[in-house]
């Protein structure tokens, strides 16, 4: 009877989770519907999503644009969703 | 006459030049005001945008508070012992961790965040980010490895529905290495990843895994990678999946065969409901160690187990973000259940679950005063002869604590 492999298993999961994320960066493109989204509506939708929102006088135009690159790495949040919230918190 | 002349066409050519230049003075009065206010914009933005400069500035958060416990303990056949304790903030809920970040020009980001928790001074993390492209940040030093989402984006005392973690989610830490992340729209939909190779975590002495981070104990190394995809166009929910693979036995010794593989699955929906803000997360983390030979510290002899360890959480919290009184709406209740399965057999085997009851008072977006109830059940499933401990336990505790990000 064959031995279940753990290793063999995870270098599979690997591969196939490569195709899949080849396979979404080669088709990757937003619709209208979301590239029309305002900066307020993408605060709105992506900060809650783990904390309050922040309210836009908590930090200066320059504090908010190091804490958009340090949730960008948090959150996994888009270029274009990045600076939209950023200039929306900036004004 | 000529005289008169010459008077009279000084004279003219005196208030001429004076109209001039009141003219002029007035004209540089209007113009002076909005172009110096246009100047100091545009060096405001040049400043912000110039290439290489840096900017810095230091966040972070504390958490303190209050905790009693009553810890009751059953043993096979015997009579409950129980134990009561009280005290401020100690090792588990205290913490106070500031957050230094530097912006090198628009590419670079140097996080950097020490810990002072309960009676140790530790670090977070402490890693370079180089944003390379859209899509793409190339990260690098010591950093909370990419598996499920509560380490990364849930943990944070001004975050946390309640005053406690859910039992086994801890692993795998934070670990030195690189690593790969961004996000991506697709359509209407968006999807991210986040990958990183470490070093790795270590196998002890009775099986259980050691946090990764600490020393570099073998020449294997960690992958560990989450996806994640949400769904629906408003971003209200986001399903991630996990996979990590690791040697973790060190070099040399009797366990150098031992590898690990975790697999995670994790949900995030957050979504109003007028007047409510509903907020569900869960996460159910598998971890499975290869088979070992492992030695009884009771009296040397050799024993093994089937070592797997599960652990999951689902927790749900509720405010009414949406009615007139300032008061009520700063409210929040949570809830929690979690459930902790750590391997038969073994000298740390139970079966454990815990129910977690919160309600929070919000003094602003990111300051928050908790009261939390919670009561754990622990079924020990340990082998006494190589040195577990057989019995029941049950703690109950309450939490009052505050916390503000900073």
């Amino acid at each position: 009877m064959k031995r279940f492999s753990i290793k063999g298993n995870t270098l599979m999961l690997v591969v196939i989770l490569s195709g899949l994320a080849s396979i979404l960066i080669m088709s990757c493109a937003e619709n209208a519907k979301i590239a029309a989204k305002s900066g307020a509506q993408l605060w709105a939708e992506n900060c809650q999503r783990c904390h309050n929102t922040p309210s836009p006088a908590s930090f200066s135009h320059e504090q908010w644009q190091i804490i958009g690159l340090h949730m960008q790495t948090r959150a996994q949040l888009t270029d274009k969703e990045k600076d939209k919230i950023i200039a929306f918190l900036s004004q | 006459m000529t005289t008169i002349n010459k008077i009279s066409k000084l004279a003219l050519w005196a208030m001429v030049m004076s109209l001039a230049v009141n003219k002029v003075n007035a004209q540089t009065t209007t113009v002076d005001s909005t172009l110096l206010n246009r100047i100091s914009a545009l060096e405001q933005q040049v400043a912000d945008q110039k290439s290489g400069e840096n900017h810095f500035m230091v966040a972070g958060l504390t958490t303190f508070g209050y905790v009693r416990n009553k810890t009751t303990f059953i043993p096979p056949g015997g009579i409950a012992q129980s134990q009561k304790t009280n005290s401020f903030g100690d090792a588990d809920h205290y913490e106070l961790s500031p957050m230094l970040m530097w912006n090198h020009g628009n590419k670079f980001l140097i996080e950097f965040e020490p810990s002072f928790n309960g009676n140790t001074l530790g670090v977070n993390w402490a890693n370079i980010s180089y944003f390379a492209a859209p899509g793409l940040i190339i990260h690098a030093g010591y950093f909370v490895v990419p598996f499920g989402i509560y380490n990364k984006r849930l943990a944070a005392g001004w975050i946390d529905k309640l005053a406690v973690d859910p039992n086994g989610i801890g692993l795998p830490g934070s670990d030195f290495g690189i690593g790969f992340s961004g996000g991506f729209p697709l359509g209407d939909m968006k999807w991210s990843y986040d990958v990183s190779l470490t070093n790795g975590l270590q196998l002890l002495s009775d099986g259980e895994l050691q946090n990764a981070g600490i020393v570099d104990n073998n020449k294997g190394k960690m992958v560990s990678g989450r996806f994640s995809l949400l769904p629906l166009s408003n971003s209200c929910l986001e399903i991630g999946v996990s996979g990590l693979y690791s040697n973790a036995g060190d070099a040399g010794s009797r366990f150098t065969s031992a590898d690990v593989t975790m697999y995670s699955a994790d949900i995030n929906f957050v979504k109003t409901f007028q007047p409510f803000l509903v907020n569900i997360k869960g996460q159910y983390n598998r971890i499975n160690v290869t088979r070992q030979t492992y030695i009884a510290t009771t009296d040397s002899s050799a024993y093994s187990f089937n070592n797997k360890t599960s652990a999951a959480f689902g927790q749900i919290s509720v405010r009414p973000i949406g009615v007139d009184n300032k008061l009520l709406k700063n409210f929040e209740l949570a809830y929690r259940y979690s459930n902790y399965t750590t391997p038969q057999s073994s000298t740390w085997g139970q079966n454990l679950y815990e129910h977690d009851f919160g309600l929070d008072y919000w003094i602003t977006w990111r300051t928050v005063l908790k009261f939390t109830y919670a009561h754990s059940h622990s079924l020990s499933t340990a082998s006494v002869p190589a040195g577990g401990v057989a019995g029941i336990t049950n703690v109950n505790s309450v939490y009052l604590q505050f916390s503000i990000q900073l």
